[in-house]
């Protein structure tokens, strides 16, 4: 398989489910802050250019954090490389520098959400808009699941959906955290906004199963980091990541072929064998930044073994 | 069927106006000609409300496909559809055997004089064909000289253009290509969409398919291969940005080879290789759809940025073959298509099948004279532009366009032919602005295949059409448009 191709494989992966997860912490906040104070605002919408890490950019373009800026910010913006039009733009763009190698269904459906989510202005709905995207990237996830063959091409996109989704769940509770446990300002106890968390990555219902109980920040915080079973925790990806690198490399159980695999077992083991009195004894921030970068580190790993390496002569 | 008054005529036929041109589907106002009854008979029943429907069925169909090409006006590079009319334009079979003989016997002569012109060039000898015409051709390579192309092909892919000619009905040829033509994958989907769009008229008839042109190609290519075996055969193109990028990847993927560009490919000791996640692996036959110039910076332009560094070397050597061969541009220069009826002759002792049109080398003084007087009446070309980039049509042609073109010419007489207006026939196709049909010029361009035996026709090949009213200008970069072509396995 080329090494472009495998590129563009993993980046398609990876910005599909960029648009998703800005879509979903869109839909959830929106919502939610809508019916609060205007006090609150610039408190509760900056954290949410926040985990897009793009405070910089924002603050260029805005003058203030509101409903308004902050939907067509992370929507809509052209400027914003991680806009969801972008990504989905991007993710499309990658589609069809290798649509000979995707399915006609993949290339058809991405296509189509291109063209829907392009037509959409600032005056759209939002909570219409994030499902679109929400859901056409799940539509993306399954049609790709049914109609392309499950060999090297696949494993590059799961390995980008798993990064990614890795990555993104770290810092939405990275972010959150802090907000809402490190700050004297906001009410800690807000039941509301712990709901909001787990809503926004599709996990409200799985905890509610596990614990039946009020919400509580530290068992949110495990649910999303530790848990092996859940496809949104930050372990379950890792594992997805770990066998997408060792079915490309053929490596076996107990070894590893290349940096990245290195990085991502070491990663695994410390989820694996952690505990959240260990995560919260480091503090969960310094943790989780830990870990982003360490997922960080494995995307350019990825990159430099399979996509840009030197060819000599 | 008997031909019906005015009034009778079914809405979307309601005030066609063959407007003395061949139409190629009616004979006389209001009477089809035999092949198009069953499917007027069909059109018949529908209103144009209905007809409307179907077509923006068929244009969703084009954007969800992502079947686009590229227009470069702002810069940036947009996307455009490629105007679909879904009225298909239909060949009676024993007019179509006619034009696939001559496009047979014109692809092979074509393939003789690229042999000859770069080996013994006998017909330069022999004084057939100006050798300073030859040797001031642009797309001339002298790198080619001497060198054994696999198989001795050098038009693997041949578009030759066809228009009828109103005057006489006769198809005739307009224009070789024989570099990278394109548009072939335009001619299958055709065919996919309007099938969906027109189940009905379209059972109505037998046509003969198109779609196993890609495994046609595919079994050519691997037959290049000068390690025999199991063929590793790629497509090069020039990327996404490229305005036929869609049909490289549709290529690819029905051909089942690997998609490649410039960058994805390196050459060691004259050996051609891509960069794969498991390391290098060899390459045997490249089918390359970027230019000459634009083919090895090492060989040809310097700054090019889309090709492999060291292929030329590669290929001189014969470890990778590449299709269509280098240097092709000699045989479609527009002055040289003047002498492809002489090759005919002289390599074939036969007699063209299918005509040129009349055509004036301003190379040759009294045909620049004879052109100079006559600037606005005739159609001017530059001999080695494909796409319809820099033609002047004559009588369309404002003072300003004429006068520059005559300095232009006067300056470089070698870098430009004309030819009289040919007055294309017409077919009908939708006006969405009146919801009828409005009778519109088209030529054809079958595409061809040489396996260095036997040619290989695409039943049909792509009808382009000129969507304006009056205009004779059918290339998409132009404007133009594109119909299904049916060839039927019988009369009618």
């Amino acid at each position: 398989m080329l090494s472009r191709i495998a590129d563009s494989m993993f980046w398609i992966a990876r910005y599909m489910e960029r648009a998703e997860e800005t879509a979903r912490i869109l839909d959830v906040n929106y919502h939610m802050f809508l019916d609060q104070s205007p006090q609150s605002y610039r408190l509760r919408w900056e954290p949410l250019v926040a985990i897009a890490g793009e405070q910089d950019r924002f603050s260029g373009a805005y003058a203030e954090a509101n409903a308004q800026t902050v939907f067509e910010f992370l929507a809509l913006r052209e400027d914003n490389p991680n806009s969801i039009t972008r990504c989905l733009e991007r993710a499309r763009e990658n589609a069809r520098t290798i649509r000979e190698r995707i399915s006609r269904e993949m290339w058809e459906d991405i296509n189509g959400l291109y063209h829907q989510v392009r037509s959409f202005g600032a005056d759209e709905e939002v909570h219409r808009f994030c499902n679109i995207v929400k859901f056409g990237s799940h539509r993306f996830r399954g049609v790709t699941d049914a109609t392309l063959t499950h060999d090297e091409s696949w494993q590059f996109l799961r390995t980008g959906w798993a990064l990614e989704r890795a990555e993104m769940t770290a810092r939405i509770v990275d972010v959150q955290y802090h907000r809402l446990v490190d700050r004297p300002d906001v009410d800690t106890d807000d039941h509301h906004q712990w709901m909001a968390v787990l809503k926004s990555v599709g996990a409200f219902e799985a905890y509610c199963r596990l614990h039946r109980s009020r919400i509580e920040p530290q068992a949110v915080a495990e649910l999303l980091i530790l848990h092996p079973d859940h496809p949104r925790s930050i372990r379950f990806n890792m594992t997805e990541l770990q066998g997408g690198l060792r079915a490309i490399s053929g490596t076996g159980v107990g070894a590893y072929a290349n940096e990245a695999e290195r990085l991502t077992g070491k990663l695994l083991e410390s989820l694996r064998y952690g505990r959240m009195s260990d995560v919260f004894g480091l503090g969960l921030h310094e943790y989780l930044t830990d870990l982003q970068k360490t997922c960080c580190e494995i995307g350019e790993q990825i990159g430099r073994t399979y996509f840009h390496y030197g060819v000599a002569g | 069927m008997t031909p019906k008054p005015e009034s009778e005529l079914p809405a979307l036929f309601s005030g066609y106006d063959t407007g003395g041109f061949y139409d190629e589907m009616f004979e006389s106002p209001g009477v089809p000609r035999p092949h198009y009854q069953r499917l007027y008979r069909q059109l018949s029943y529908m209103g144009p409300a209905e007809f409307q429907e179907r077509r923006e069925v068929a244009d969703l169909s084009f954007l969800v496909q992502g079947i686009t090409f590229t227009v470069y006006s702002d810069g940036r590079g947009t996307e455009r559809l490629f105007p679909f009319d879904l009225l298909p334009r239909i060949l009676p079979r024993a007019e179509w055997d006619q034009i696939e003989k001559g496009l047979s016997q014109r692809v092979i002569a074509l393939n003789l004089f690229l042999q000859d012109v770069y080996g013994s060039q006998q017909i330069l000898k022999d004084r057939k064909v100006p050798r300073s015409l030859v040797f001031s051709c642009r797309h001339f390579r002298r790198e080619m000289m001497g060198l054994e192309v696999p198989g001795s092909i050098h038009t693997h892919i041949s578009g030759i253009d066809l228009v009828r000619d109103s005057r006489t009905g006769e198809f005739m040829v307009l224009e070789d290509n024989v570099r990278t033509p394109s548009g072939v994958s335009y001619v299958l989907e055709n065919r996919l969409v309007t099938i969906r769009a027109l189940p009905q008229a379209f059972q109505q008839y037998a046509v003969l398919p198109v779609d196993d042109y890609p495994s046609h190609l595919g079994r050519i290519l691997r037959s290049l291969s000068p390690r025999g075996g199991d063929a590793v055969v790629v497509l090069l193109t020039p990327g996404i940005y490229n305005s036929a990028y869609f049909e490289h990847s549709f290529l690819a993927q029905q051909m089942g080879i690997e998609l490649v560009e410039g960058r994805d490919l390196v050459t060691d000791a004259g050996i051609v290789f891509m960069k794969t996640i498991h390391g290098l692996k060899r390459v045997d036959v490249i089918y390359r759809r970027v230019d000459d110039d634009f083919l090895d910076p090492l060989a040809f332009r310097p700054d090019s940025e889309l090709g492999v560094p060291g292929l030329m070397t590669a290929f001189r050597l014969g470890q990778v073959a590449i299709a269509n061969a280098v240097g092709n541009g000699v045989a479609d220069d527009k002055a040289v298509y003047a002498f492809v009826p002489e090759f005919i002759r002289y390599y074939l002792g036969q007699d063209p099948i299918l005509k040129n049109v009349e055509t004036y080398v301003c190379d040759r003084p009294a045909d620049c004279r004879y052109v100079l007087e006559h600037l606005q009446e005739m159609v001017v070309k530059p001999v080695g532009e494909s796409g319809g980039y820099g033609m002047v049509i004559g009588p369309s042609a404002d003072r300003a366009t004429i006068e520059s073109l005559r300095q232009r010419l006067k300056s470089d007489p070698r870098n430009w032919i004309a030819q009289p207006v040919v007055a294309l026939s017409r077919v009908p196709a939708f006006d969405s602005a009146t919801g009828r049909f409005a009778g519109r010029h088209v030529d054809l361009r079958p595409y061809c295949l040489f396996d260095g035996h036997k040619v290989t026709v695409a039943p049909g090949g792509l009808t382009r059409v000129a969507l304006q009213a009056g205009s004779l200008v059918v290339n998409s970069s132009q404007g133009g448009g594109s119909k299904d072509t049916w060839v039927l396995r019988g009369e009618s």
